[in-house]
């Protein structure tokens, strides 16, 4: 199916700061100015490759009886990323871009962008990210891609109140009551606040 | 000291004695048959060795201080641990725990603490805790608790948890409280009967 998508010739930019997704878990954001191509699927827009400044804030804490573990991650995106799905009401906030806004962002020409943004969308897909039934259905939730310093990508998956997060060193998974923390030193699995912690690098018992 | 360690000073001593007499005879002998400069390595010997022994010897009696503790319940004696948990200890950051003493060292940090202690809370909840503070004053107590690991933030939402360190650090700093509350009483009890029964004998 990814095969099937195909990248918008219109570049856009972001009219006003947009928040793309918001949670008591989270949010992405993205300020004004950022390009932006859309991805299509027939006719159909299903996504958008993004270049701007941006921001991703994710809760990835574990609460439990036992106290909280894990950590905030509050990371600056300047790199393009990928928004899939649930992007019906972004053109709403897009204008067209003009090569000003294109310099800005280091294009010397559309094509530029087009180039970029096809690199990164082509990427990820064809690193078996998403698989086929996650993109195509009439299922509900988001799928953000950001670039990591290794040039891999870190995913979040978003339905409702459902959240998975996977990143190079960590694995995040929030549903409801039940959250599993994965990370290189422990896997955490929260069900109600009880907690059950299996450390991946133990250190010998006390005599 | 006890008189076990002071009879095994005294037996070293002599060997050490013995052997500095031997070693000086050497000494003698070798200066008779090379003549020159002569140094007395001799008392040099003996007062290094000396200065030895009296280090071991206040060793030990240190490690029998830190091992047994003579309280108002009596005597208690703590068991060594083992090598490679030792060892592990020693890897511990100083500069770690002095953190999360400090940061564990003031009554309105550990009052924070203690109202996370039943659950996650919003600033004004705490502040509502804590009207004997500032804001400013309770953002600065969660930063130093934040920098010590004790309590984190959750950014999204703002509100601030106590982390499983900070539980445990908790638990013991209140414990560690309790306990000497407990020795004071107990120690103060113990103080004003032997003063009564000073006065009677008087």
């Amino acid at each position: 199916m990814w095969k099937d998508y195909e990248l918008d010739s219109i570049i856009s930019k972001i009219a006003e700061p947009l928040v793309l997704w918001q949670t008591e878990k989270g949010l992405v954001k993205i300020d004004k100015d950022a390009l932006a191509v859309a991805a299509k699927l027939g006719d159909r827009k299903e996504g958008y490759v993004f270049h701007g400044k941006a921001k991703l804030l994710l809760d990835t804490i574990v609460e439990t009886e036992e106290g909280a573990i894990g950590k905030s991650i509050e990371r600056e995106v300047n790199e393009p990323f990928i928004m899939l799905r649930n992007t019906e009401k972004i053109h709403e906030h897009l204008s067209e871009a003009n090569s000003e806004d294109l310099k800005r962002m280091g294009y010397e020409n559309p094509q530029g962008f087009e180039a970029r943004a096809g690199e990164v969308f082509h990427r990820f897909f064809k690193r078996g990210h998403t698989h086929d039934c996650q993109c195509s259905g009439e299922r509900g939730g988001s799928i953000f891609a950001f670039q990591n310093k290794t040039g891999r990508f870190d995913i979040l998956v978003l339905d409702g109140s459902k959240l998975v997060y996977k990143a190079t060193d960590m694995v995040f998974i929030a549903d409801g009551r039940k959250v599993v923390l994965k990370s290189p030193e422990q896997l955490v699995v929260s069900t109600d606040r009880k907690l059950v912690s299996i450390a991946k690098s133990c250190c010998p018992p006390a005599p | 000291m006890s008189e076990d360690l002071k009879e095994e000073m005294k037996k070293l001593k002599e060997q050490v004695t013995n052997l500095q007499d031997q070693l000086r005879g050497v000494i003698d002998t070798e200066r008779k048959k090379r003549g020159g400069v002569y140094i007395d390595i001799g008392n040099a010997v003996q007062g290094y060795v000396e200065d030895e022994i009296q280090a071991v010897a206040e060793g030990v009696h240190g490690e029998l201080e830190k091992s047994v503790f003579i309280g108002p319940r009596g005597v208690r004696i703590f068991r060594r641990r083992a090598p490679d948990r030792e060892e592990d200890e020693h890897k511990v950051s100083l500069a770690d725990v002095a953190k999360v003493m400090n940061a564990l060292g003031h009554e309105h940090r550990l009052k924070i603490l203690d109202g996370l202690m039943s659950g996650g809370k919003y600033i004004n909840e705490l502040q509502e805790q804590l009207s004997e503070i500032t804001t400013s004053t309770l953002s600065s107590h969660l930063n130093v608790l934040e920098e010590a690991g004790l309590v984190v933030q959750e950014k999204a939402r703002g509100r601030y948890l106590i982390t499983m360190p900070g539980r445990t650090a908790y638990r013991m700093a209140t414990k560690a409280g309790e306990r000497v509350r407990q020795d004071d009483k107990e120690c103060h009890t113990h103080c004003c009967d032997s003063d009564e029964s000073d006065a009677e004998q008087v």
